[in-house]
């Protein structure tokens, strides 16, 4: 968890991951931060997130981004 | 699979032509606001692109990269057996531009001459459709053209695609050739991906679309006969499916990436391309790029770098491996040896074929 926060820190150091809920729904995140958090999870985590992980329900909090990262780090 | 290897046929010319009105990212900022271009240009690289004027077409552009072409190399036009267009920018709903290009560049009858309807995979399914025809036929000459105008489809408040579009064509010879390095091509599609990158009206499932413009999801305007990119979903596409495509493709043809001097990439945007580099550990100097000056210029993409990079080298043998990716979802991986004295500089034109512009039934 420390990590992936400061991947998501280290792309928007303007936003709160601790406590923001609704990033994709508030359009607190753009798509150019979307392919940024993708990509960084996809090399730090050795994982490959597919199309069809991109609904809001996997990007709208850090929890949710974690829980993803988790399920997919055990599928691979 | 699908892997094709071409023996005795070899890519003996390139060229390329690009309107000469230039449209600089930085025009932008008023419509857009400075800090989301400067962001734009950081990500994407794209500091300018060309514009055709409304008449001119995909079709113009590849008239004049094949015809000045077919100049250089010598050839004689009576020689080309096929002449086969890629392009999601037709002159007409019917028939294919092929034949436009065709009547223009005063080819004989005795040719096959149609168009493929892709975007930024056209040169290499192209190649591969070429190739084919020529490897069980008695064609030895055949020319492919390869180019899109999408600008003409994007609204011009869209700020995911109207700053990096841009527009060109570009036309490529093959010829067969006793002995030469062959070509290699791997194809691979993804119908499920079909609306990620997609112009959903004026075709024969919606006709009459209405051309009302409305905000979309991605808080973009657009009506249903504009371009819509799914930018997200593509870029997921592009950095798992491209990596694993190109290293199949090097298994298959025991290679690494030791084996090129150069990747021709399709210039989807400067972020992309620094992702499948990282991937597969290209060293970027082998990546050159021609996005900064002339943007994504879908399946042109490719051999406009080549004539960007190589356009007034002298002679000198380069294999390149290309590869391209878009609508479709389409891609695809080929490996070519070049020589540098057949890659023409690129071309600036801004004619277009007058008579081709109908604007009244009783022209017809």
């Amino acid at each position: 968890m420390v990590k992936l926060i400061e991947i998501l820190e280290g792309i928007r150091p303007d936003v709160d991951f601790l406590n923001e809920t609704n990033l994709i729904n508030d359009g607190v995140l753009d798509s150019f931060d979307i392919v940024s958090i993708i990509s960084e999870l996809n090399d730090e985590y050795d994982i490959a997130i597919r199309v069809t992980e991109l609904g809001p329900e996997n990007f709208n909090s850090m929890e949710a981004i974690h829980k993803m990262v988790e399920r997919l780090r055990t599928k691979e | 699979m699908p892997l094709f290897t071409f023996n005795n046929i070899k890519l003996s010319g390139m060229a390329c032509a690009v309107p000469k009105n230039k449209v600089t990212t930085e025009s932008f900022k008023g419509l857009f606001g400075e800090e989301e271009v400067d962001k734009f240009m950081l990500m994407t690289g794209v500091t300018e692109t060309r514009r055709t004027s409304e008449h001119q077409t995909a079709s113009d552009l590849g008239y004049t990269a094949a015809s000045a072409l077919l100049n250089y190399k010598n050839i004689d036009r009576n020689e080309i057996g096929a002449l086969v267009f890629g392009t999601s920018s037709p002159d007409y709903r019917r028939p294919a531009s092929a034949f436009v290009i065709h009547k223009r560049l005063g080819l004989s009858v005795e040719s096959a001459v149609f168009d493929i309807s892709l975007g930024c995979s056209s040169m290499l399914y192209g190649l591969q459709v070429v190739a084919s025809m020529m490897n069980s036929s008695d064609i030895s000459k055949a020319i492919l053209i390869v180019g899109d105008t999408a600008t003409k489809t994007t609204n011009p408040e869209d700020r995911a695609s109207i700053m990096l579009v841009g527009e060109a064509s570009v036309a490529v010879l093959l010829e067969k050739v006793e002995g030469c390095e062959p070509i290699t091509s791997l194809v691979r599609s993804d119908g499920t991906g079909y609306r990620y990158l997609i112009v959903p009206g004026g075709g024969y499932r919606n006709l009459n679309a209405s051309h009302e413009v409305e905000i979309c999801a991605d808080g973009n305007k657009r009506s249903l006969h504009n371009s819509f990119m799914q930018g997200t979903s593509v870029f997921t596409f592009t950095i798992s499916d491209i990596p694993r495509a190109i290293k199949d493709f090097w298994n298959l043809t025991n290679t690494t990436v030791d084996n090129y001097d150069c990747f021709a990439f399709h210039q989807a945007n400067l972020y992309i391309l620094k992702q499948i580099a990282k991937k597969l550990k290209i060293p970027l100097e082998k990546v050159p790029l021609s996005l900064v000056k002339y943007g994504n210029t879908s399946g042109a993409s490719q051999v406009i770098t080549l004539c960007d990079a190589y356009g007034n080298c002298e002679g000198e043998t380069i294999k390149t491996l290309l590869c391209g990716f878009g609508v479709g979802l389409s891609w695809g991986v080929s490996s070519v040896v070049l020589n540098t004295s057949d890659i023409m500089p690129i071309i600036e034109d801004d004619t277009y074929f007058e008579e081709g512009v109908i604007n009244s039934v009783s022209d017809l």
